[in-house]
């Protein structure tokens, strides 16, 4: 039970996929503009890792060693798909604007990093834990990037006008990609100081 | 068992591919309905917001349905024309029939292999005729409309959308309204090359009729766009050629009578 919490902790806290192993940055640069599109990116890749773990996981005593990555990668490119699609079924508008991004799921670091390195060796529980507390760790920085960024960028939340209401002028810097590696430094930075385990001597 | 002979490595991946080949195809036919509904709402959607009936917001919140109510209650009369300038069919406005993004791409194959084509106009009752463009940008194709006013030479409105261009760069054809903006007012030439997109801007920063500046940093992009715009625009000139001889014969004859 322990190793549950740890397993599903882990990915949130220490082990965040963003602030401490640095994956995934190029897409928490691009669609972090808005906070719709980052709440959409995060629950997107929550869910590819999380099943492409379990699939992975349920397949791993059968998998050919020789072949494994393409395997992995089959069955990633099958749950982007199948999310594209539903998307583009249910929420057309979100997948018109994320379409570029979606496909860009499939070469996500975090996704195969996970199946490499979790789900081929553990029972398909704790992977599909895994993946999804990693697309959640993922989701999180993500959507407080997007927070700040569609806050002081455009003066909205999730559309609605919150700081252009009370007079704010829009900040352009805000809304280019160079300030979201910015407000990801210091979220890094601030990660790293109240977690002194992160530190490097 | 040994996961690592050569017959069951091919036998595996044989079966992984037949089984997500056969999830995806069950996925695709299951969910196609709806996903053509929303694509017709957004080619709807596109030629109302080239007319100028709203912007993409706007209709972007009304709904699929309001979208279509609207067309359907707005337009006058739709079809298609050929090389010739003559009205091939009529798209039929109350079932909402409009060219899908495959439909522009199979007649820009007509157009530019010199095939003969059928191409479509929209006419809206406050008389805008909306004409499409199809062709290819950078990485992919990109596509959109221009409308019309009531003496076919200048151009009203405008939007365009692609596939994968650049966000930030080639995407600025469809993000960015002041781009877009600026075909308003702009005249067509009613010849081989009907209307230009030019780096640089002009001296003295006005540019002549039938131009506007390019997009900064999205070259191809821009040049693919014009690419788009003379080929399509040029080959409904026989048909603006051909109303305009209409309406000036109708002239005439009111002057006689």
């Amino acid at each position: 039970m322990a190793k549950l919490k740890e397993t599903i902790l882990n990915p949130i806290l220490k082990g965040n996929p963003i602030t401490v192993l640095v994956l995934g940055i190029c897409s928490s640069l691009a669609v972090t503009v808005e906070l719709k599109g980052a709440l959409v990116m995060a629950l997107s890749v929550t869910i590819v890792t999380g099943l492409s773990s379990l699939v992975c996981s349920l397949l791993r005593k059968t998998i050919p060693n020789r072949v494994r990555i393409i395997i992995q990668l089959v069955v990633v490119a099958l749950m982007v798909i199948l999310v594209d699609q539903v998307l583009k079924a249910y929420a057309y508008a979100i997948d018109k604007q994320l379409s570029v991004y979606i496909g860009l799921i499939i070469t996500n670091c975090i996704v195969m990093g996970r199946i490499e390195a979790f789900a081929l060796g553990n029972k398909p529980i704790p992977s599909l834990l895994d993946g999804l507390a990693n697309g959640i760790g993922y989701g999180l920085i993500l959507i407080a990037v997007a927070f700040v960024r569609e806050l002081l960028g455009s003066g909205t939340l999730l559309g609605y006008p919150v700081l252009s209401a009370i007079g704010y002028v829009n900040n352009g810097l805000v809304i280019l990609p160079p300030m979201a590696l910015i407000i990801l430094g210091c979220i890094i930075w601030i990660h790293r100081s109240i977690d002194k385990d992160l530190q490097e001597k | 068992m040994n996961t690592n002979s050569n017959v069951y490595t091919i036998i595996y991946t044989t079966l992984v591919c037949v089984l997500v080949a056969a999830i995806l195809a069950f996925a695709s036919q299951k969910l196609a309905p709806k996903q053509q509904e929303n694509e017709k709402a957004e080619n709807i959607s596109q030629i109302l917001t080239a007319g100028k009936f709203g912007t993409k917001e706007e209709w972007q919140a009304a709904g699929n349905a309001a979208i279509v109510q609207y067309y359907k209650d707005n337009a006058a009369v739709a079809f298609t024309v050929n090389a010739e300038g003559q009205k091939v069919r009529d798209l039929d406005i109350a079932s909402a029939e409009v060219y899908g993004v495959p439909g522009l791409k199979a007649q820009n194959y007509n157009i530019k292999g010199g095939k003969p084509y059928d191409i479509p106009v929209y006419q809206f009752k406050n008389g805008i005729t909306v004409v499409a463009i199809y062709g290819a940008g950078l990485w992919g194709p990109v596509w959109g409309y221009i409308s019309l006013c009531n003496d076919l030479q200048t151009i009203c409105g405008a939007y365009f959308d692609h596939e994968s261009e650049t966000p930030g760069l080639g995407g600025k054809i469809k993000d960015d309204p002041s781009f877009r903006a600026a075909f308003a007012g702009e005249k067509i030439t009613l010849g081989e090359n009907p209307f230009d997109i030019v780096k640089g801007g002009a001296p003295g920063g006005v540019l002549d009729d039938s131009k506007v500046d390019a997009i900064t940093g999205a070259t191809m992009t821009s040049k693919g766009l014009d690419a788009a715009i003379d080929n399509w625009i040029s080959s409904y000139v026989p048909y603006i050629n051909a109303v305009l001889a209409s309406k000036a014969a109708e002239t005439e004859n009111a002057e006689e009578e």
